[in-house]
């Protein structure tokens, strides 16, 4: 990768700053985390750390509604927030000489949220969100897969159990209160990273963020964080069959799998690429080129940081394959690679894939602040950047070898399987 | 320093210029587009044929992206898995698809395997193996992926606005990977033809973009193109038509909670001298968050996650197309809402501040398009594919720029037509159809999901 240099500072309030200058185009990226995610919602709230970014947007002490998108995008920038088990991020991408606009823009809303909320804004973003899950779960083939995984391999009372999203009754039962508390509680300068790279000069952008967000309060009574530790294993198989409006049946397996940061997670996802990435994958070439089961297959690992990741395989069957016959061979691919570990072309193959696929990441100045901030936020070592390289190519044959072993266990196992609705209906 | 709202004021902009670059021809007729950028961790290098989806005749349709995909598995010498093999061992995933007006072979790689990589995009596209096992995966797999499309009801709701929009004798009623029907009657014969006559080096180019020095990546390109010969036969003549009239279609989708809509009708070509103003106006309407569309719908209503509205120009006037997926309850107040939004962008200019915030973003985000490699090789293929000036990108923004309120207005005068909105509403019909009825918004027709998509040839 490019040699980035990363200048990091911290305000007296707690705020976390990594600068990454790369001025060679003239644009910046600012990336806020928020060590705040839907794992830290309580039964009953689920989807609040959601539907809370949604009110982000909403307008603050001095920013009317929607003049957030306004003033970014009139600036030329893009912007947008997304929500996760373990984080909520915010990002803006513009021309460089607006990085003050973007700050005072962030700084504006965590510093002073709560006087432009109202229940009509909560009410409207709500139905948007019912609407988000709607498009992406209720009405889409196969939508619900993600949620249902989680459900099986993380217990009731577990940050992971539920889904990002939610569900319809806990959005329902949203309050204004639960949004003052959930500010209150998350939404500080101490539980939160900001990054900035790109276009600037790093003194004139150490002295703007302390400008602006170096008068907002810290919150000296940050919740503990949630408890989620969890066997390592399920224990044994879990299976469910579901009946949906889809022309094709498709076969998820899923995995309890060590957390995102450990050496261990490393060699499942070198396992995961081996499995899954690319036409010489051997999923691709055994199961959809050569014995022609499956109409395609992805292998996909979740970087979840508390208990355990998720390790998931999944692949639509071709026409007239039996789903049975579909789980049974990705079961022997699995089977396969715990008996015989990849062999040398296939890390070479692998490697490399993986090497062009960082430099075109970090290529977007956005995707490249936001793994800055994702590796202060989750491990407080934003250098682990330049390290992905290099911790990919650790992992030997052996010890991708072992890693399926350990975890890609039946015991270990969940198995999805989404089968066309009886009527008959191809939707 | 802070504006009258309290938001502080930009800095000196640094100037942005659009990558020069430069074009030589092969002896063959291959135009080579050479993009050099400096410090580039990447290198693109996208192959380009004037062939697309409009290429094919109709009983043929789909041939066009069969043949891109039956590309990528293997050579005379490489089969399949040795392909894939070769390829991947480089870091590179070769792809290959089809678009209404050309095809595209490209890959990314990293500057080391830039060589390599083009001696291999050379062989497959010179000598590809088009083995017939292979075309029989791919066709079924094609034919399975137009079912899995129509059980999407968003891909679903794609497909089947375009049917509806134009008339049949205009291949963009259908979409550009052809029917169930035409994929069924395509043999390995129909890709040797499209390969043996739209894959040549005459009337073809090759984008190579990255840290590469000039005359080094020419040898090599002379060295794998230069001893190729032929023309394609190019694209054809296409006059496209709309379907005619006014009215609603509900594609039945009994137990949808959400109704997929899709609004619109026939639009612009890529040529349109309107182009830059009809641009404005679909931002506006529908290309940025507090576009009339979003705001209305998404802010102020709560009905939907987002709606959006743009035109798809192509070298023949492609659809403009508005869309929402909105609640299952509140659909029939939805399409009232579209339709008068659409329509009420005739006939008033916008206001300054809407027009400012659309133009300054188009203009504004113009640097942060070709923040990647990729990015900046992509926007030499519609200079090359559609011919447009070498001085495109250069003058573009001041193009954006120099649009007025009176053109927007103007461009929305001549480019809306109401009285040939078609909606199409893919959703639970026994839930929607009454209000839909009762909202007077047009003629209300019911459809299947087959009779709403577009068959056979014609």
């Amino acid at each position: 990768m490019p040699q980035i240099p990363i200048e990091r500072h911290r305000l007296a309030n707690g705020l976390r700053l990594v600068l990454a200058p790369d001025p060679r185009t003239p644009i910046v990226a600012v990336n806020l985390w928020y060590d705040v995610g839907s794992k830290h919602e309580r039964a009953g709230k689920t989807g609040f750390a959601h539907l809370f970014e949604h009110m982000m947007f909403q307008g603050s002490a001095n920013v009317a509604k929607g003049e957030h998108f306004s003033r970014i995008q009139g600036a030329g920038g893009t912007n947008n927030a997304s929500t996760w088990l373990d984080r909520t991020n915010y990002f803006e991408v513009l021309p460089s000489h607006h990085l003050q606009l973007a700050l005072w823009l962030e700084a504006d809303r965590l510093g002073g949220l709560l006087p432009a909320m109202s229940q009509e804004k909560l009410d409207n973003q709500r139905e948007v969100v019912k609407n988000e899950r709607r498009w992406s779960v209720d009405n889409q083939p196969y939508g619900t897969w993600d949620e249902k995984l989680q459900a099986l391999l993380f217990p009731p009372g577990h940050g992971y159990h539920h889904s990002t999203i939610g569900s319809m009754e806990d959005l329902n039962a949203a309050s204004l209160a639960d949004v003052s508390h959930f500010f209150a509680s998350y939404y500080a300068p101490n539980n939160a990273v900001l990054t900035i790279a790109g276009d600037f000069e790093p003194a004139v952008a150490v002295e703007m963020v302390e400008r602006h967000f170096g008068p907002i309060p810290a919150n000296p009574d940050l919740p503990p964080p949630p408890d989620l530790r969890i066997a390592p294993r399920l224990g044994s198989e879990v299976r469910e069959d579901v009946p949906d409006r889809v022309p094709l049946p498709r076969v998820y397996l899923a995995y309890r799998a060590p957390v995102f940061g450990t050496t261990e997670f490393d060699h499942l996802e070198v396992a995961a690429d081996v499995l899954g990435s690319g036409r010489a994958s051997r999923l691709y070439a055994h199961l959809v080129r050569e014995r022609q089961l499956a109409q395609d297959v992805a292998v996909y690992l979740f970087p979840f940081v508390g208990g355990a990741a998720i390790f998931a395989a999944w692949a639509t069957a071709r026409p007239g394959t039996d789903p049975a016959e579909l789980e049974a061979a990705l079961l022997g691919e699995i089977a396969g690679l715990i008996s015989n570990g990849p062999s040398d072309a296939e890390l070479e193959r692998v490697r490399n894939l993986h090497a062009a696929a960082i430099e075109s990441s970090l290529e977007r100045l956005g995707e490249r602040a936001d793994r800055l901030s994702m590796y202060t936020c989750l491990f407080d070592q934003p250098e682990r950047v330049a390290d992905e390289v290099a911790r990919y190519r650790a992992a030997d044959a052996g010890l991708v070898q072992a890693a399926a072993a350990d975890r890609l266990v039946a015991d270990n196992r969940v198995v999805l399987t989404y089968l066309p609705m009886e009527d008959g209906s191809d939707g | 320093m802070a504006d009258l709202l309290g938001a502080p004021l930009p800095g000196t902009p640094r100037p942005y210029h659009f990558p020069a670059f430069e074009r030589r021809a092969l002896a063959n007729g291959l135009t080579v587009w050479l993009v050099p950028i400096e410090g580039a961790a990447l290198t693109n290098a996208h192959f380009l044929s004037d062939a697309g989806a409009a290429a094919e005749d109709e009983v043929h349709a789909g041939v066009a992206a069969l043949t891109a995909q039956l590309l990528v598995t293997g050579t005379r010498r490489l089969d399949a898995a040795e392909f894939a093999e070769a390829t991947e061992r480089l870091g590179i995933e070769v792809g290959s698809e089809s678009s209404w007006d050309s095809s595209r072979a490209a890959f990314q790689a990293l500057p080391t395997q830039l060589d390599a990589g083009l001696a291999l995009l050379a062989e497959m596209l010179r000598e590809p193996r088009l083995d017939p096992g292979e075309f029989d995966r791919l066709k079924s797999e094609r034919l399975a992926d137009i079912l899995q499309a129509r059980a999407e009801p968003g891909r679903l709701a794609d497909e089947a606005f375009l049917g509806q929009v134009f008339d049949p004798a205009t291949p963009y009623r259908r979409i550009s990977a052809g029917t169930p029907e035409t994929v069924a009657g395509l043999g390995l014969d129909d890709v040797r033809a499209f390969h043996a006559t739209q894959f040549l080096p005459g009337r073809a180019h090759l984008v190579i973009a990255g840290a590469i020095r000039a005359d080094a990546v020419m040898r090599r390109v002379e060295a794998e193109f230069g001893d190729w010969q032929g023309t394609g036969a190019g694209h054809r003549q296409l006059e496209p038509r709309a379907a005619g009239g006014r009215r609603v279609v509900i594609v039945d989708r009994p137990g949808s909670v959400q109704t997929e809509l899709r609004v619109g009708h026939v639009g612009i070509d890529r040529y349109d001298p309107r182009y830059f103003a009809a641009l404005v106006m679909a931002a506006l309407l529908g290309g940025v968050f507090n576009s009339r569309l979003n705001s209305r719908l998404r802010e102020e209503l709560g009905y939907t996650y987002g709606a959006a509205a743009g035109f798809d120009p192509r070298r023949f006037r492609g659809p403009l197309r508005a869309a929402a997926a909105v609640h299952t309850e509140v659909t029939a107040s939805a399409i009232s809402e579209m339709l008068s939004l659409i329509e009420g962008i005739r006939g008033g200019e916008p206001t300054a501040a809407e027009l400012n915030q659309v133009r300054d973003f188009l203009v504004g985000v113009f640097p942060l398009r070709f923040e990647t490699t990729g990015g900046v090789a992509s926007a030499i293929e519609p200079i090359a594919i559609y011919g447009l000036p070498d001085a495109w990108w250069t003058t573009y923004r001041a193009r954006l720029e120099a649009v007025t309120a009176a053109d927007v207005r103007e461009a929305a005068d001549a480019l809306i037509h109401p009285d040939q909105l078609v909606v199409v509403a893919v959703g639970d019909a026994a839930a929607i159809r009454p209000a839909i009825e009762a909202a007077g918004v047009g003629r209300v027709e019911l459809a299947t999901v087959e009779s709403a998509t577009p068959g056979a040839a014609t």
